[in-house]
């Protein structure tokens, strides 16, 4: 391709990503009460659907992974492999107040810290747990950024 | 059967093997006996037939003792026969109880992981619930466990899914995948369509909630105990709160009970609801899954006004509630509840009546009343096969036994019987809320209860919308609990799904693990269940 073509063709890619950003759901140790209010932001209530977000099943055809819960010791390498998974550009949510600090199971002894600790995490929901409108606060926040961001840049 | 006359009954059945018998509350017997008379005593239970195994409770009486307990809790309406094996903390073994009740073997590699209790003649004695990188001869629930010592985590192994013969092949499903919002890794081996093998393993969301109970107070761990399960904290907090109340011997307010009862049965909705679609998804039928989703707000809105928050409302303290409710609220709840009735009533007509659906469900992983009462299943699972098995109704705790509910029972078994059963106890869930709102008596909301508990050891159990909780409470006279042993109904229900999955279509599995509602944070457990075709 011309190389003047390349600008437009990377803002093409921006558009399209922030306006079908694809979503994969990961639970790393969490109780369900995030994953309960993730699932009800997809449905007619609160319909994240019209931001273009559709829940994904495999990492491969993901570009955002919502992460809720602490991090345990069998699902570390699990959340790692799906997130290595995921191409390029990838962008990482974290719900709820044990994604983001272990929340309540801070010292467990199967409990290994926050999803950052894990993986670089890109925005953070706090809550316990948010709720639906939280949830979309934080992923329009996410594509807005994504949408302005220098990660395009590193990301190539 | 009443309460008395069941414990008489048991005192009597196990009195060739007592060393020691005492009523530590009045609808508890305690048995002491030796370890190798456990398999006879519990092989007399099953005989007569004496209620069912519920729950293994391990203890750690100390290193001054230098010895552990294990308790084998069967319940029997609202009697609870506990079986108290002494063993030397090194080197202590018991016999399995699986060839008397299936559901012991979960039960007992639980025990065997977290203290260390050797079980001859398991099934199955490899790793439960703890990472495979766990460190040999450490065990989190003895009390002289270190943290420190457990390293951080390795990379798994890899593991091969080639096929074993040339005519099987594994299917591994997990621990991500798109259609159960928890991780769970399955590997069903599969023979053409028919799956030949069920092997399953959780663990991936095993937090370590039991062992920290220890060393928070008994107020911090009503707020981690809600958090056992986002889905049904309502149901753990009150499991907790009324084991705790009753070791310190206070009385909760009525009306404090009946709004205990009120939030339960707007859990209750919430939690079916939630259920409908999710497995209403899995049969690929998501029209229903978005309807129900949709009017399960409804409900959410009413606990969200009622108690400030959508998930984990946190009615309960120990000693009352929180909150009251005042008449304002009352008229939305009762608005909401006109509309959800009639909504349940269009979802029953649904499942029993569309074709497709009903070629999902109809006779499809079905379960006869037998096999339920021996797998040892609870709550709509084993209600759909015709067992009568609620705590709510057997032993009704706290406010059921002022506002009493009705059970719905279904002969059929299968997957169709499953979502009836569910949505039909939404009406009674209801009609109960109605009353209670009709009838709510006036008082304070909570008493006071001492920051430390007066030793003792108490028994908790409370129907959650997906069956029996069972918690064990133990108290040394502190400000913390000296064990809390959590039995969650999922647990039990593995066991079933997992045989049943064997023999029919990989493509009814999803189906078949989501009709039994499972709840993996619940579980908070590692399952293997054995290639069940003998092989």
């Amino acid at each position: 391709m011309n190389a003047q073509w390349m600008p437009i063709f990377e803002k093409l890619k921006t558009w399209a990503r922030v306006n079908s950003p694809w979503a994969i759901h990961f639970n790393s140790g969490s109780c369900n009460g995030c994953d309960i209010e993730i699932l009800a932001t997809l449905t007619p209530r609160y319909d994240l659907e019209r931001f273009g977000v559709k829940l994904q099943g495999s990492p491969r055809h993901a570009d955002i992974l919502i992460c809720t819960g602490p991090v345990t010791r069998q699902a570390r390498e699990r959340l790692l492999r799906t997130y290595e998974q995921m191409p390029e550009p990838r962008f990482v949510v974290a719900v709820g107040s044990c994604a983001i600090s272990s929340g309540a199971f801070q010292n467990c002894y199967n409990v290994i810290g926050s999803i950052d600790e894990v993986i670089p995490v890109d925005a953070y929901i706090p809550g316990c747990p948010p709720r639906p409108e939280a949830i979309i606060d934080g992923l329009v926040k996410l594509l807005q950024h994504v949408s302005s961001s220098s990660k395009m840049e590193i990301a190539k | 059967m009443n309460t008395i006359a069941a414990l008489e009954q048991a005192e009597k059945l196990l009195t060739p093997w007592t060393k020691e018998a005492v009523r530590p509350e009045p609808n508890r017997l305690d048995v002491t006996i030796a370890g190798l008379d456990l398999y006879a005593c519990a092989a007399a239970l099953k005989q007569e037939p004496w209620g069912y195994l519920s729950a293994i409770t391990g203890l750690d009486l100390g290193l001054e003792v230098g010895e552990l307990e294990t308790l084998y809790h069967f319940c029997e309406g609202a009697a609870i026969t506990t079986l108290r094996v002494r063993l030397l903390r090194q080197g202590g073994s018991v016999p399995t109880l699986y060839p008397l009740f299936p559901v012991a073997s979960f039960f007992e590699r639980e025990l065997s992981e977290m203290f260390g209790i050797e079980v001859t003649g398991t099934p199955d004695p490899s790793r439960l619930f703890i990472p495979d990188d766990w460190p040999v001869n450490v065990y989190p629930l003895l009390k002289d466990f270190d943290p420190k010592v457990v390293q951080p985590r390795q990379a798994d192994s890899p593991r091969s899914f080639q096929p074993q013969d040339g005519q099987t092949f594994y299917v591994p499903i997990g621990p991500q995948h798109p259609a159960l919002k928890e991780p769970g890794h399955f590997e069903f081996t599969v023979d053409g369509e028919v799956i030949v093998g069920a092997r399953m393993r959780l663990g991936y969301v095993h937090r370590g909630i039991e062992k920290a109970t220890e060393s928070q107070n008994w107020v911090q761990n009503l707020y981690l105990l809600e958090r056992v399960c986002g889905i049904c904290s309502h149901t753990h907090a009150t499991a907790y709160v009324l084991g705790v109340e009753r070791l310190a011997g206070v009385e909760t307010p009525p009306r404090a009970q009946a709004i205990r009862e009120l939030i339960a049965g707007l859990e209750r909705i919430h939690s079916h609801l939630l259920w409908l679609g999710v497995s209403a998804h899995e049969a690929g039928f998501d029209t229903l899954f978005m309807y129900s989703w949709r009017d399960r707000e409804t409900v959410m809105d009413i606990l969200e006004n009622l108690s400030g928050n959508r998930v984990n409302y946190s009615a309960n303290i120990i000693g009352g509630v929180k909150f009251d409710i005042y008449p304002e609220h009352a008229k939305t709840i009762r608005q909401g509840l006109d509309f959800l009735e009639e909504r349940i009533r269009h979802y029953l007509d649904i499942v029993t009546t569309d074709i497709l659906f009903l070629q999902r469900t109809r006779g499809i992983g079905r379960i006869s009343r037998e096999e339920a009462a021996h797998l040892g299943l609870l709550g709509p699972t084993a209600r759909a096969s015709g067992v009568v098995r609620d705590v709510r109704i057997e032993a009704p705790y706290g406010p059921y036994s002022h506002y009493p509910v009705s059970i719905v029972t279904s002969e059929a078994g299968d997957l169709e019987a499953r979502f009836v059963v569910r949505l039909k106890e939404l009406f009674v869930t209801i009609n109960t809320i109605r009353v209670i709102m009709d009838n709510l008596p006036e008082s304070d909301l909570s008493v006071r209860v001492p920051r430390r508990i007066p030793a003792g050891e108490t028994i908790s159990r409370v129907e959650a919308p997906r069956g029996e909780v069972f918690y064990f409470i133990k108290s040394d006279g502190t400000d913390r609990p000296e064990r809390i042993k959590v039995r969650t109904p999922s647990l039990c229900n593995w066991t079933a799904v997992l045989s049943k999955a064997v023999g029919s279509q990989l493509a009814d599995a999803p189906l078949l693990i989501a009709g039994m509602d499972p709840c993996f944070s619940c579980n908070d457990r590692m399952i293997t269940v054995k290639r069940l075709d003998g092989k």
